[in-house]
């Protein structure tokens, strides 16, 4: 069995969301899906899938693409919004157009039973935020809560925890994802704007760890036992230098947040899951099932292509260099675990 | 091998107060907690620093219905090493953050008004 946690499925073109929205809000200017300041040079989208529509806006293609081409069982869909937003409201509305919008054209009339899909949410509005998970929880297909890796704080404060306490409540893991269009964001990496793609590339991913030393050390995850977190752009290659610094400064300062009751590093195989991303490991696959330990990242990490980005990853590429059991792990194992996913179609091996 | 050895008269050693007695490699801190005496060797679990120059002092605990989340406890108690600031209890030479990187702790008696460390 192989599980794809991490593909974007696309709006056909842009104004297709304005069917999805109330008409209070139908009229109003929202931001492109596409309008960014950093663009992958050669097109942010695999070369092979720029058509009259959005890459990766066919359900049809999709599905083969990653399912009869890739090999892979199930996929999360988990589509992207339109950036931070000022009016926080509006974004709550293109939110639930989003979603709607997933089930309208993805979920309910998939009849293969592969695709999985996303809850989006918008942070800045805690309470809107909350009433979405509470509309639509109850669905089977929809098995996460999404937010964007961008935010004015990071996540770990009070203000949101809310929104984290009703996707626990739900058994929903939050799904954190660089989202598109521009929005009222910070710069992207922790010194200010990149000059280029590359720059933006290889920096902005590593923001999760802001939200995750914080969701740890404001005790978010010690008061909510159920509560997980996916950060589904990579960055996981830095984690294990980065923990230790935070183990390390907690022995000296416990006493500052003395509700963090075991070492900060001891949260994470309760509470957090990495997807698969091209740009993280080892150059050298030769050192990958070593480095794959540290941190017990063979037990954090989940396949997710980034389908239908540029840079998306196939199966193969993300076992390379892996031993077997880590292989299955990360293939299919901690996904099924964490979504409760199980092999069943006929003739699939688990 | 534990040899009993006089520190100094109980007078000497007010509750708050810690003697440091040359004894071994690093030497051995008696302090006197409320009332209660206790003792632990002067090197910290960490990187071997002079734990016993540390202030001593309470820790905190969390508080979630005080407005500032925490309280103090255990004051008194709670030596913090020069170096890194780790805590110990030394009461029991515990480390707060991780009980298994604990100290050595000694025993302590009084006789006639005398304070003994066995060490």
């Amino acid at each position: 069995m192989i599980i794809d946690a991490n593909v974007q499925p696309h709006f056909r073109y842009n104004a297709e969301i304005r069917k999805y929205l109330p008409a209070a809000h139908r009229l109003r200017s929202i931001p492109d899906v596409e309008q960014q300041w950093y663009q992958a040079p050669g097109g942010n989208y695999r070369e092979d899938l720029y058509g009259e529509h959005y890459p990766g806006s066919d359900r049809d293609t999709v599905a083969r693409h990653l399912f009869d081409d890739g090999g892979v069982d199930y996929a999360v869909l988990n589509p992207l919004t339109r950036g931070n937003i000022a009016d926080y409201l509006l974004n709550s509305r293109i939110c639930a157009a989003v979603n709607d919008w997933l089930l309208d054209r993805w979920l309910e009339p998939d009849t293969t039973n592969r695709f999985r899909g996303t809850i989006r949410v918008n942070p800045e509005d805690p309470k809107g935020a909350v009433a979405e998970i509470e509309r639509l929880a109850a669905h089977p297909k929809l098995v996460q809560v999404g937010v964007p890796m961008q935010s004015r704080e990071p996540y770990g404060k009070p203000m949101f925890e809310p929104i984290w306490e009703a996707a626990a409540a739900h058994r929903l893991p939050v799904a954190v994802h660089i989202n598109g269009g521009n929005g009222v964001d910070y710069p992207p990496t922790f010194a200010g704007h990149a000059h280029t793609y590359p720059g933006y590339a290889a920096f902005m991913p590593l923001n999760y760890f802001v939200h995750l030393a914080t969701l740890i050390i404001e005790g978010v995850f010690g008061r909510h036992p159920d509560l997980k977190f996916v950060f589904a752009d990579g960055g996981y290659d830095i984690l294990t230098p980065l923990m230790w610094r935070l183990d390390t400064f907690w022995l000296s300062m416990r006493d500052q947040t003395p509700w963090v009751d075991r070492y900060p590093s001891d949260y994470l195989p309760a509470h957090v899951r990495f997807c698969s991303s091209a740009f993280d490991g080892p150059t050298d696959p030769g050192q990958m099932q070593r480095w794959m330990e540290f941190s017990g990242k063979a037990d954090l990490l989940m396949y997710g292509s980034g389908y239908p980005h540029w840079s998306a990853s196939s199966p193969a590429d993300a076992a390379d260099g892996l031993d077997s059991s880590q292989r299955d792990n990360v293939l299919w194992r901690n996904a099924s675990e964490l979504y409760g996913l199980v092999a069943q179609v006929e003739g699939t091996t688990v | 091998m534990l040899e009993r050895r006089f520190v100094c008269s109980l007078d000497e050693l007010p509750p708050g107060a810690m003697k440091l007695v040359d004894v071994g490699k690093f030497g051995v801190g008696v302090y006197n907690v409320d009332g209660s005496l206790h003792a632990i060797v002067n090197y910290c679990s960490h990187e071997g620093a002079p734990l016993c120059l540390g202030l001593i002092g309470g820790t905190n605990e969390p508080a979630p219905d005080e407005p500032g989340g925490i309280r103090r406890v255990r004051d008194g108690q709670i030596v913090r090493c020069p170096w890194h600031n780790w805590e110990f209890d030394v009461t029991t030479g515990q480390n707060l953050a991780d009980p298994k990187r604990r100290v050595r702790t000694y025993r302590v008696d009084v006789a006639d008004g005398q304070v003994y460390l066995n060490a």
